[in-house]
């Protein structure tokens, strides 16, 4: 926190740009659309498909493909459980040999490069979670422009750079999961903080801006208090949320945690810091993760879809991709056990809505 | 210098060294020797190569710089802001991005050489400095929308060739060519064999490190600048790691880390090592962490055979002679 108050300190004297020193919020500057405060589902206006197109593809229909995988970084269980999801899919086509490969840093460098390698060394689909949706968009064109079926989950790229998305949530809904849970859990009158990894990963700065969205019109007296980086680093999400107890002390009654790293670090900190059931912790988790603190009691409620659906879906979606059978236009597509999916937005296929674990349910999951 | 002494040099050990990893690269995947991948590679290893050139003197000197990578972070940032939030026009907003990189280069050069501060301790210093202000300018904000000609620094191709790679091998030449030929050269190596020397022997100590390390920012700013183009995109975390990509690169092509020892030549080679390792490998179907620890290995491997061949044959040419 010193390094980064001295150096807008710093910046603004030396530098001298009027940067306004808005109360940034880490959400993106892109419209946002808040669901209803009750249970009234979305309606969603059918649109044209907006995905990109490949070229010079040969015909692969049920012919063997080759397919990697290149998630955001590689070690954390979130990214472990999508691409089991992903081989399991794999195993079950019988036409799809499926590797996962990337960096062991959330960094945009590393992950373009494993991209462009994974393209010369000719495959014929790519997976995708992306660290950045615009710096990852000229590799993923690149691979659309040599006949490579392209497919993102997780994380999108801007929508012309891949072919298909697989949504695991829709941002909205995710937003009013959390919002919703936290209200319940500290009261409405209450100061809550968010841990996100970092303000340019789309899909948190996506949730962020829902979730204040969904605030404002439903939860007004809610407070953000303070949006801080903790990249997907476990110690760093830790002494983040310390810090966020710290500083605020009983202003702070909620602690968003928005990766599946960040919110069992700040349950950590919370514990560590005796203010369980003081300081509520909601978030996005794997179950695995959040087992000890359920079972203490220190958190109510765990956000999440199942990553290992996520990876399935995205496997099935690139092989329907490669056969042609799912075309634009087209409204659903199969995906194995997991039945029919909808199409969204254009280009993105919905997995479902968003799923909450709680004391009564966490024990049957196991990821 | 005979046939001998330069066959044991470590230029040509490492010379032989990647011509063997080339040789059985290549006929591990055939997708690993074509002209296409082969300039691809140029094109990605382009950034960490413009840094490792200038960190080639700074190692020469016994120095090392730590803040390239949060430098090009900091000038990613300022080229997006002072273009798109300041609106100056693109063409000035990367000469004066160039121009913010050498002075976060002096200030370096300055804290080391007015203060004497340890450049480890210095840089290690400016590495979180340049990153914070890279992080609080930007406010997490990126810069996106490039105008077409821009993206040519990056993306383009000039008869055939990317052009980022004419630039790197214009600043190889360059940057060869003055340590190895100029005056400023045999400073810089004096003054890495030993300071003290040097400065007795009349060589402006203090000016050559400013410069070196005013170099080491102003590469590490167009190395920003390349990687922007390319990326489409600025962020605050961009550049992070590369300091030390740059000096394995340096590392591993023979320069010794206490100074007074290295070549561009070697600098070239051992770039040229790493990266086709880091996509050979994974060309034969090689994941990613196995690369990290072959490249581990392979610096340790040259690094001790650089030093065992000399010794060897020291050790011989004195039993000759007794």
């Amino acid at each position: 926190m010193i390094r980064i108050s001295l150096a807008l300190a710093l910046s603004m004297s030396v530098v001298g740009l009027a940067h306004a020193a808005s109360t940034w919020t880490g959400g993106d500057d892109l419209p946002t659309n808040p669901l209803a405060c009750d249970a009234t589902p979305a309606t969603a206006a059918a649109q044209p498909y907006n995905g990109g197109t490949v070229t010079g593809a040969p015909d692969r229909k049920g012919k063997p493909i080759k397919v990697v995988d290149v998630p955001k970084l590689i070690g954390i269980g979130y990214f472990n459980a999508t691409s089991k999801g992903i081989a399991d899919a794999a195993k079950e086509l019988g036409n799809v040999d499926a590797k996962t490969d990337g960096p062991t840093k959330a960094n945009i460098d590393e992950q373009i490069t494993f991209i462009d390698n994974y393209i010369t060394s000719g495959v014929d689909g790519i997976l995708f979670a992306a660290n950045d949706p615009v710096a990852i968009a000229p590799v993923l064109k690149k691979a659309l422009s040599k006949g490579i079926n392209v497919v993102g989950y997780d994380a999108n790229s801007t929508p012309d750079a891949r072919q298909w998305f697989v949504n695991q949530a829709e941002f909205n809904g995710i937003a009013k999961a959390l919002v919703d849970n936290m209200a319940k859990e500290t009261g409405e009158d209450a100061g809550v903080a968010i841990v996100t990894s970092t303000f340019t990963t789309p899909n948190q700065a996506r949730w962020i801006s829902e979730m204040a969205a969904y605030a404002a019109k439903c939860h007004p007296k809610l407070k953000l208090l303070e949006t801080v980086e903790a990249q997907e680093d476990n110690a760093l999400s830790f002494s983040q949320a310390t810090t966020l107890i710290n500083k605020y002390g009983s202003d702070l009654k909620g602690i968003f945690g928005m990766t599946s790293v960040a919110t069992p670090a700040s349950a950590e900190a919370v514990t560590q810091a005796g203010q369980c059931g003081k300081v509520a912790v909601v978030g996005l988790a794997t179950p695995n993760a959040m087992k000890p603190y359920v079972a203490k009691d220190c958190v109510k409620s765990v956000v999440l879809w199942n990553p290992v659906d996520l990876g399935y879906a995205a496997m099935y979606v690139l092989r329907a991709t490669a056969d042609g059978t799912l075309k634009p236009g087209d409204t659903k597509v199969k995906a194995g056990k997991l039945g029919e999916l909808n199409v969204i937005n254009g280009s993105e296929i919905l997995l479902g809505a968003p799923f909450v674990f709680t004391k009564d349910n966490i024990g049957k999951f196991d990821f | 210098m005979n046939w001998r002494a330069l066959l044991l040099r470590h230029e040509t050990v490492l010379a032989l060294l990647l011509a063997a990893g080339l040789a059985f690269l290549s006929s591990a995947s055939d997708r690993f020797l074509t002209l296409d991948n082969i300039l691809n590679q140029a094109r990605l290893m382009t950034e960490v190569g413009l840094i490792a050139l200038a960190m080639t003197f700074v190692i020469v000197t016994g120095g090392i710089d730590l803040s390239v990578g949060s430098i090009v972070g900091v000038v990613a940032i300022l080229l997006g802001v002072l273009w798109q939030n300041v609106g100056l026009p693109l063409p000035l907003a990367i000469v004066l991005a160039l121009a913010i990189g050498t002075l976060c280069g002096l200030v370096n050069g300055l804290i080391i050489t007015r203060f004497k501060v340890p450049p480890l301790i210095a840089t290690l210093a400016t590495l979180a400095l340049y990153r914070g202000l890279a992080e609080g300018i930007s406010q997490a904000r990126s810069v996106r929308g490039y105008p077409d000609w821009f993206l040519v620094f990056g993306q383009g191709q000039m008869m055939g060739i990317p052009v980022q790679v004419w630039l790197l091998i214009a600043a190889a030449i360059l940057a060869a060519c003055i340590l190895g030929l100029s005056v400023f050269g045999r400073s810089t190596y004096a003054i890495g064999s030993n300071e003290i020397a040097a400065r007795f022997s009349g060589i402006a100590v203090d000016r050559t490190k400013i410069l070196i390390y005013s170099a080491s920012g102003l590469c590490a700013a167009l190395a920003a600048v390349i990687f922007v183009s390319r990326v489409t995109t600025t962020r605050s975390d961009m550049g992070s790691g590369w300091e030390l990509d740059a000096i394995t690169a340096v590392v591993l092509g023979g320069t010794s880390i206490f100074g007074g020892r290295g070549t561009i030549m070697g600098t070239a080679l051992g770039l040229a090592l790493m990266q086709a390792l880091k996509n050979g490998l994974l060309l034969k179907g090689y994941k990613g962490d196995s690369t990290i620890i072959l490249i581990g290995a392979a610096l340790i491997l040259t690094v001790l055979l650089s030093n065992l061949v000399p010794m060897l044959s020291g050790l011989a040419a004195r039993r000759q002679q007794a």
